[in-house]
């Protein structure tokens, strides 16, 4: 039974590492820094083009189930593209993007869903009501907020609250009452003032819940990639930057403090992966799926800050510059620590679900 | 003039508050990033009227001559009012140095018109290859006759676009150990061949610049000190610039911020918020009473150790944390690039940035903590 077992997990490993390699073209490790840096703050942000080409790789619908477009995939294999995407530092919305796929694929909206999988529109979920909470209320005609890359949007879902239940409508972009703020990476948010739209999907609170939960372990697989190619310009610099007729990297002070950087890097990665392998396994309860997702972005969250912060310190005046490309992985994690979840909720939700799960 | 230092603490206080209230340009309370000199002119020019530009300066050269309580007192004060930190390295680093090693001359040619504002001084010391390693500094001044002829680049140098005077770490000598060849030299940055380039920072503001040096002829009278001797100066300097550095200034500044921003967002009272905030401002409360025993020393006229680098070490990692703690719950505004709600208060993303290099500039956190290491507790290596 091991052996069948282990020929498996090999199976699914070399699988999630082909899923891995294919993200090259699109989002080179180390990044195209120079398309990076063209897109910056310039509207909607992103690059409708590649936007395209990950919607033909089969990213957006990666988890979507294959009868209804998808690529039937888990959230492991989803997670490796994310990562690699965090490390390109690719704009495009692929995590937001994938969280409005699986409510279109609950609510059987075929023709939009199509559109979505290849990357022909970008659909925006608009829960979100205030900063910094995984809750969307359904208020009915509340403002919704940080609408991620919005200016880039076709159509909005919005949750809204219909007696116990939470609809779910799709309101084109055309008309929207929208209006967007600059982040620090470059991109955008949106604040919508709902109105009407067509209703796809009557109850969509589980099917909500269960698809922003994939959205922050997304997230926090996208910060892994983030903080790994942070840290591996930061370890270059270290090899390569000489003061004291010396490489800074041969200084113990510095040797520490890189070796303990690796250490959360290699915790994020194992709380990441090991997040997306428990909840890709069938019959995980769903207070065990939350912990895990809950564990897995307090860590990234908190190490993506840490090793950015410190790369930023280890590059010395040339990392407060802002033609220096380190700095860009610090902004990018600015951004996205606190989306789907800051790491001060997780943790908060971690204690509350891992309880349950004991009792 | 008043005496000041013979004012209670209480008048004293009451005493900049009335005159914050009365003269302080509104539009310039807590700016978003450093201001430039044309942007703080008007504030400048008030605290000229007052006589207040230079406050840790003796009287007989045109400062306040403030004890170190109400030294402390008035960057509360200012601190508390939102003041702005204006380009300021004339009156902070140079005034003093001349003060103490200065000849009369060159004392009374510069520190008059620091007051008047006439000057705008920068400090040119990091060079791309001379960083933490200041002393491999390469930048070159070669005696001619009368002049100095001086080639070189230096970089991070603050506000170069402000200034019209830069004071400048010089090799003239590259024969004998790396620190015994530097000399410190003023240079009048309107001469031929001086160029000035600006940096955007992370900030995307433009507060660093790099200065270039093409075959600039300086007067030979513009040499502070002697010849070659201008390393132990410059750390003197460096003494005066890490008390300035560690003063509680930035770190009381973001506390008011993050209880603001703590209140707007709804998490001020939580119990896990409380006790944070609280060991912050114990931080803080413990670091004003430490800066102030360095303050102490320095008007008694003692020269101060290498123990100051505790002030900047402690002051800078404060700001940060602060910072830190803001941007965890700020939920997603932590990821704006403006302040938010149009607040100029409210802006943990920019605080957070503003933040980074005060660990970074003056001096490392890793120099400081060697320097603790080696020179304060005579650990071996």
């Amino acid at each position: 039974m091991s052996a069948t077992r282990d020929e498996m997990a090999a199976e699914r490993a070399e699988s999630i590492r082909m899923i891995r390699e294919s993200a090259a073209g699109i989002a080179p490790r180390g990044g195209d820094r120079k398309r990076i840096r063209a897109l910056r703050f310039q509207a909607p942000g992103f690059d409708r083009a590649v936007w395209r080409q990950i919607g033909e790789q089969g990213w957006i619908g990666l988890h979507v189930p294959e009868e209804q477009g998808g690529a039937g995939l888990g959230l492991s294999e989803f997670c490796a593209i994310a990562e690699e995407m965090g490390a390109a530092l690719a704009p495009e919305p692929l995590v937001p993007g994938a969280l409005s796929a699986a409510l279109l694929a609950a609510g059987g909206a075929e023709a939009p869903l199509t559109k979505l999988l290849a990357g022909e529109s970008y659909v925006v979920t608009a829960w979100q009501e205030a900063p910094g909470t995984l809750e969307a209320p359904g208020t009915e005609g509340a403002p919704r907020r940080f609408l991620p890359l919005a200016g880039g949007a076709d159509a909005f879902l919005v949750p809204v609250r219909e007696g116990g239940r939470l609809a779910l409508y799709l309101q084109p972009a055309a008309g929207a009452d929208l209006a967007l703020e600059k982040t620090q990476d470059g991109g955008f948010f949106g604040t919508l003032r709902p109105a009407g739209g067509e209703r796809v999907l009557a109850d969509a609170g589980t099917a909500l819940a269960t698809a922003l939960d994939e959205a922050a372990l997304g997230t926090a697989a996208y910060l892994l990639g983030v903080m790994d190619q942070a840290f591996a310009l930061t370890l270059d610099y270290l090899r390569t930057r000489q003061q004291f007729n010396r490489p800074i990297g041969s200084f113990q002070a510095l040797q520490h403090r890189a070796a303990d950087l690796k250490i959360q890097l290699a915790l994020s990665r194992a709380s990441v992966e090991s997040a997306a392998a428990l909840l890709d396994m069938p019959g995980t309860p769903p207070a065990t799926r939350r912990a895990a997702v809950s564990r897995a972005k307090a860590r990234a969250s908190d190490a993506a800050m840490l090793i950015t912060r410190q790369a930023i310190q280890l590059h010395g005046g040339i990392g407060y510059t802002d033609e220096a490309d380190i700095g860009l992985y610090l902004r990018k994690a600015m951004v996205l620590a606190n989306q789907f979840g800051p790491a001060a909720l997780h943790r908060r939700r971690f204690a509350a679900e891992a309880r349950e799960d004991e009792a | 003039m008043t005496d000041l230092n013979a004012l209670s603490d209480e008048d004293f206080r009451a005493e900049v508050r009335r005159f914050l209230e009365r003269e302080y340009p509104q539009e310039l309370r807590n700016p978003p990033h450093r201001l430039h000199m044309d942007e703080g002119r008007p504030w400048f020019e008030k605290l000229k009227a007052k006589g207040w530009v230079a406050p840790g300066w003796p009287r007989e050269h045109g400062g306040l001559g403030l004890d170190a309580a109400k030294q402390i007192a008035l960057i509360e004060e200012y601190e508390r009012y939102g003041v702005a930190r204006l380009p300021d390295h004339g009156v902070v680093m140079l005034g003093p140095l001349l003060i103490r090693f200065g000849t009369e001359d060159q004392r009374q040619r510069f520190l008059p018109k620091i007051l008047s504002g006439e000057h705008v001084w920068c400090q040119g010391y990091s060079e791309p290859g001379a960083g933490s390693d200041l002393a491999s500094l390469r930048t070159e001044a070669v005696l001619e006759g009368d002049h100095y002829v001086v080639n070189g680049q230096k970089i991070w140098t603050t506000l170069a676009t402000d200034a019209n005077w830069i004071f400048c770490l010089v090799r003239t000598d590259k024969s004998g150990k790396k620190q015994e060849g530097i000399s410190f030299l003023l240079i009048d940055m309107t001469s031929p061949g001086v160029t000035v380039r600006p940096i955007i920072n992370l900030g995307l503001h433009d507060e660093f610049c790099e200065v270039f040096f093409d075959n600039v002829r300086v007067p030979r009278e513009n040499l502070v000190g002697e010849p070659n001797k201008g390393w132990s100066m410059a750390k003197a300097l460096l003494g005066f610039e890490r008390i300035f550095l560690g003063s509680p200034r930035q770190s009381g500044y973001a506390m008011g911020r993050l209880k603001l921003l703590a209140e707007r967002m709804g998490v001020f009272d939580e119990p896990d918020f409380q006790d944070r905030y609280t060991r912050l401002r114990l931080d803080l409360e413990d670091h004003k009473a430490l800066y102030e025993t360095f303050v102490a020393m320095l008007r008694r006229g003692e020269t101060l150790g290498p123990d100051v680098s505790m002030l900047k070490l402690h002051q800078s990692e404060l700001f940060q944390r602060i910072t830190e703690l803001m941007l965890e719950i700020a939920g997603e505004n932590a990821g704006l690039l403006e302040p938010m709600e149009g607040n100029r208060d409210l802006h943990p993303a920019g605080q957070f940035i503003e933040a980074r290099p005060t660990t970074i500039y003056g001096g490392s956190s890793e120099i400081q903590r060697g320097i603790l290491a080696k020179n304060v507790l005579e650990l071996p290596g």
